[in-house]
């Protein structure tokens, strides 16, 4: 086969008009694509979108970080604002009270039953119900469900009620819910941003260097997570920055030998060849063409790493490592409304199903998005 | 095997003397000395209990004297705040089988559970009992095991009057037992779960292998077949998941017994580490340690002696 240049002897003496392009007045039948082209992250949405539970888990996500950044500003009280005469307030939700659920009632166990309409006792109004009549000693005894507010004389709302200094509740609950949030998505960008680094280069060099990375790794592996967290937490103080600190030394590991895997799958392919051959840089190498296909599974990694960030914050808190007062975040609320579980359930009941709703919708969030990336790996773990 | 089992253990022991030198230096440097002047107790005392402790030396020659007792008598320290000079050994001595026995029992009450759960969610692939067990095993992993203690604790004991409220160290041993059933319950959640979710992945996959075709092809009832030969090819991978959810309960059932005022290792480690309890403190991370190492070290042993297609330490 001969090339066409205009150089070459043989062609010097051929004119140019007799020189045409092949396509010249012929039909082309090719029709133009009338389709917009799909890219991969259009690929990925659209599946995405097919999952309901995925798509659901995705708006409640949204929901709980529109109240994390609103909620605290929806009523007049502040997280560290103490009214320390309403203690231990039950909640009282205006817009529910009418179905008789956190209406401010609160049931009151062995009182006199001639008590019961001296307005010394029980303001006007402040009597719902009169419950388990009975007679002890010959003196007859009721259990009276009262309406708190109104008995205490209390002209506050509270709507998630208040704890054992008098705080508003729902105020706290969302402070520490953005907190919790915080503290979860900033440890996990950290970690997949030092994973990313330390996985690529470890996986793309390979040999001595990556023997040597994965040693570092394993070494960092084999300290037990409870005992890391500790330690770190015992040196660096409590504090928001060093929980997250205290996640990010461990947490990294593991993004970092899932990109590293994915090096090991791409880095020999042709086309990284071809790349290579046309005088590639290392660098371009390495960002522009083999880690994208680590995306996918990096960011279903990272979303699983969130609820996880958000139970060691929590079991942090518990073991009295967690943030220091007044701070909120959801693990505090928690471990402080444990204490007083068996009285004040409710203040276990918020922080409780908020956490629960927060770490179902990620799990189901990172399953949607799993499947989204990589659909051979549907239905499997 | 012989040499790669030695050479896994020195490595553990090196790990494990790693973690103690760095949590012993952490402990020992946090502001705050056990014994401070001032108070009721004279500076003399001071001194003399800061001399038989050997605080006033550097801190190097404390961790050496520490080793050295570790080695020559087996000696962990004394406990100083918690349960005042009682030896550390033998304040864990009393600890760890409650524990170990709370974590253990939840992990064998679950996997019965989670085994049959899995494999009905896999049998009946696509039906409502499979969306039924799946969303379970969503609820069951995502939410934490303490929210689950409170709900327990709350309803059941609380409520209904079913169970004590919390372990009692004076009741009867009867009762005693009773009030272990919340935290075991509580903590067994998030395996079920695991195991449910592995189980049906796994046998879901090899129900479609070929060699199930095989096996039908030759006479083999569904029932014979799914059992001798699928069920067998999805339990190996499911070591690697059960042996290290042992170090992962032993986390959650941290709180969970803190919860339930169960007299184990949770409640001891955060009382010490409040209590600025030195000694104690490094002895438990130690024993947390050591707990995830030789789950981690199982996991590997058997890997190779269930799958022989796994070959430990072979060459490249």
């Amino acid at each position: 086969m001969k090339i066409f240049d205009p150089n070459l002897p043989e062609y010097k003496d051929i004119p140019k008009e007799k020189l045409k392009l092949v396509q010249m007045d012929q039909k082309l039948y090719d029709a133009k694509f009338e389709t917009e082209p799909i890219g991969f992250f259009k690929d990925v949405m659209l599946r995405f979108s097919k999952n309901r539970a995925s798509v659901i888990a995705f708006i409640i996500i949204c929901v709980i970080i529109f109240f994390a950044v609103f909620g605290p500003s929806m009523n007049k009280y502040k997280f560290d604002e103490q009214f320390t005469e309403y203690v231990d307030m039950p909640p009282k939700i205006p817009l529910l009270a009418p179905l008789g659920i956190f209406d401010g009632s609160r049931i009151i166990e062995n009182r006199r039953a001639d008590l019961i309409g001296n307005e010394e006792y029980y303001p006007e109004g402040s009597v719902l119900n009169v419950l388990n009549e009975r007679e002890i000693n010959g003196v007859k005894m009721v259990d009276v469900e009262v309406d708190y507010y109104k008995y205490i004389g209390c002209e506050e709302v509270f709507w998630f009620g208040s704890d054992y200094l008098g705080r508003d509740l729902w105020t706290r609950l969302w402070r520490g819910a953005r907190v919790s949030l915080i503290i979860a998505l900033v440890s996990v960008a950290c970690n997949v941003f030092i994973g990313v680094v330390y996985g690529s280069i470890s996986g793309y060099y390979g040999g001595t260097v990556d023997i040597i990375m994965m040693r570092i790794t394993e070494i960092i592996n084999a300290f037990p997570r409870i005992v890391i967290l500790t330690l770190f937490i015992m040196v660096a103080g409590t504090g928001m920055f060093s929980i997250i600190m205290a996640l990010v030394i461990k947490g990294w590991v593991g993004t970092a030998r899932t990109v590293r895997s994915q090096f090991f799958r791409y880095k020999n392919r042709e086309y990284v060849l071809a790349a290579r051959t046309l005088g590639v840089k290392d660098l371009s190498l390495i960002f522009r063409h083999i880690l994208p296909n680590a995306i996918g599974p990096t960011i279903t990694a990272s979303m699983i790493a969130v609820p996880s960030a958000i139970f060691s914050e929590s079991f942090l808190a518990y073991i009295g490592l967690g943030l220091q007062a007044p701070e909120p975040s959801i693990g505090v609320l928690l471990s402080q409304g444990q204490k007083v579980l068996l009285h004040f359930p409710t203040q276990v009941l918020f922080p409780g199903i908020l956490i629960s709703v927060l770490m179902i919708a990620f799990n189901l969030f990172a399953d949607g998005l799993r499947d989204a990336f990589d659909p051979t790996l549907r239905g499997a773990s | 095997m012989g040499k790669y089992l030695i050479e896994r253990i020195l490595a553990m022991i090196l790990t494990l003397f790693i973690i103690m030198s760095i949590a012993f230096l952490v402990v020992r440097l946090m502001p705050g000395s056990v014994y401070e002047a001032g108070g009721d107790v004279s500076d003399q005392i001071v001194a003399a209990l800061n001399q038989k402790y050997h605080f006033d030396k550097p801190i190097i020659v404390q961790y050496g004297y520490y080793l050295k007792n570790i080695i020559l008598h087996w000696d962990w320290g004394v406990s100083l705040t918690m349960v005042p000079n009682v030896a550390v050994f033998d304040v864990l001595k009393d600890k760890i089988p409650v524990t170990v026995q709370l974590n253990l029992l939840s992990l064998f009450i679950a996997l019965p559970i989670g085994f049959a759960a899995g494999t009905a969610a896999a049998i009946k692939k696509n039906t409502i009992v499979d969306h039924a067990i799946s969303f379970m095993v969503v609820v069951f992993i995502s939410v934490p095991s303490f929210i689950f203690a409170s709900l327990l604790q709350y309803f059941l004991a609380f409520k209904l009057d079913l169970f004590p409220i919390i372990y009692s160290p004076t009741a009867s041993p009867g009762i005693k037992a009773l009030s272990m059933v919340l935290p075991i319950a509580a903590l067994a959640f998030g395996p079920i779960a695991r195991v449910a979710r592995h189980l049906r992945a796994e046998l879901s996959e090899a129900m479609n292998s070929e060699f199930m075709l095989l096996a039908t092809t030759k006479g083999l009832t569904y029932k014979q077949a799914t059992i001798r030969h699928a069920m067998r090819n999805a339990m190996f991978p499911l070591v690697h998941i059960i042996v290290p959810m042992f170090t992962n309960i032993m986390g959650g059932s941290l709180v969970v017994e803190s919860i339930f005022s169960v007299p184990g290792m949770g409640g001891l480690m955060i009382n010490s580490i409040n209590a600025n309890d030195h000694m104690l403190t490094v002895a438990i991370l130690l024993f947390y340690s050591m707990i995830s190492l030789v789950t981690v070290l199982i996991v590997d042993i058997l890997y190779g002696i269930i799958d022989p297609r796994v070959r430990i330490g072979g060459k490249k």
